[in-house]
């Protein structure tokens, strides 16, 4: 691991911390769902996302360990991570992006927010623009939405047997429930 | 006559038995479920700091690994705990770590997933407590 992502990192959170207010969670949920129509279904639920938000401006970062998916199917499993994911190369997946004219004060029962931000995934950056619901309940921000995803835009291949059984769209579900972060 | 026509019933029958034998064993091989992390032997035993130091020095070695960790509580959130406050296991099961508290030394077993940059930790899930 390198020292100075360390540094840089560390440096970031310190910064983050010195001046605004922060929500976070452990165990966000990030689903996908991959699959055709008559075929078994190609799903996974990852229960260990990591979210930050920054609640002054609206930031917000995430990240999700490729290992951390799980599916119904031990051998569905091995190939995600073996051949389609290379997660020893590229462990992780992130997110960081930006809920348009977030605040706080104004969230009531549950709100609408654009989200846009960079999605990477196996080292390929992405834009994603999508539309996510937020609310507020007990200093608990509840983040939710989907989005779709195109396999090969992230280097993803998918071998010509199984072609007809995977999607090319993927969607992409989250649910975070985050708390202040003191 | 009637002895091989006999022999041949057997024989038709002891392939259909072991057919059916192979063509079950292949459709739970590729239908089996995850191992859950209670059922796999750790391929590490041992102390928190020190793992620390081996995760740092090669994590895509550990990724997906199950590994048992002893250490110092620092933290009891309410999906994990922290331990030594560099290691943050994800429980399994809430109602496990109910009577956990700070300061207390515990051996838990759980599956790396890998290093969480934005806390500065070492994520481990499906954790069990052992002791």
């Amino acid at each position: 691991m390198k020292k100075h992502t360390f540094l840089i990192a560390f440096c970031f959170l310190v910064s983050l911390q010195l001046h605004s207010q922060k929500y976070f969670t452990r165990s966000g949920i990030t689903q996908f769902e991959a699959s055709e129509k008559a075929f078994e279904p190609i799903e996974a639920i990852n229960s260990s996302t990591t979210v930050l938000l920054d609640t002054n401006n609206g930031n917000i970062v995430s990240q999700v360990f490729m290992a951390g998916f799980q599916f119904r199917n031990a051998l569905m499993q091995e190939h995600f991570n073996e051949n389609y994911m290379d997660s020893y190369q590229y462990p992780k997946a992130t997110f960081k992006g930006n809920l348009d004219n977030f605040s706080i004060v104004s969230l009531k029962a549950n709100n609408s927010y654009d989200l846009n931000g960079v999605l990477s995934i196996k080292g390929i950056n992405k834009n994603i623009q999508t539309t996510v619901s937020v609310k507020v309940e007990n200093n608990r921000i509840f983040i939710s939405g989907s989005f779709y995803v195109n396999a090969n835009d992230f280097d993803i291949k998918i071998p010509s047997i199984v072609q007809d059984k995977i999607a090319k769209q993927i969607e992409i579900s989250i649910a975070y429930e985050l708390i202040e972060k003191k | 006559m009637s002895l091989l026509k006999k022999n041949k019933t057997v024989f038709i029958i002891i392939s259909i038995v072991i057919l059916s034998v192979g063509i079950i064993s292949v459709y739970q091989y590729i239908y089996r479920s995850p191992k859950k992390t209670v059922e796999i032997a750790p391929e590490y035993k041992g102390n928190a700091n020190e793992f620390n130091y081996l995760v740092t020095d090669n994590l895509s070695h550990w990724i997906s690994k199950i590994v048992q960790i002893t250490g110092k509580v620092t933290q009891v959130n309410e999906d994990g705990i922290l331990l030594n406050g560099t290691i943050y296991c994800q429980i399994e099961d809430i109602h496990d770590f109910q009577s956990i508290t700070e300061n207390q030394n515990i051996v838990i077993k759980g599956k790396l997933v890998g290093f969480d940059e934005l806390l500065m930790e070492i994520k481990l899930n499906q954790c069990i407590i052992i002791q």
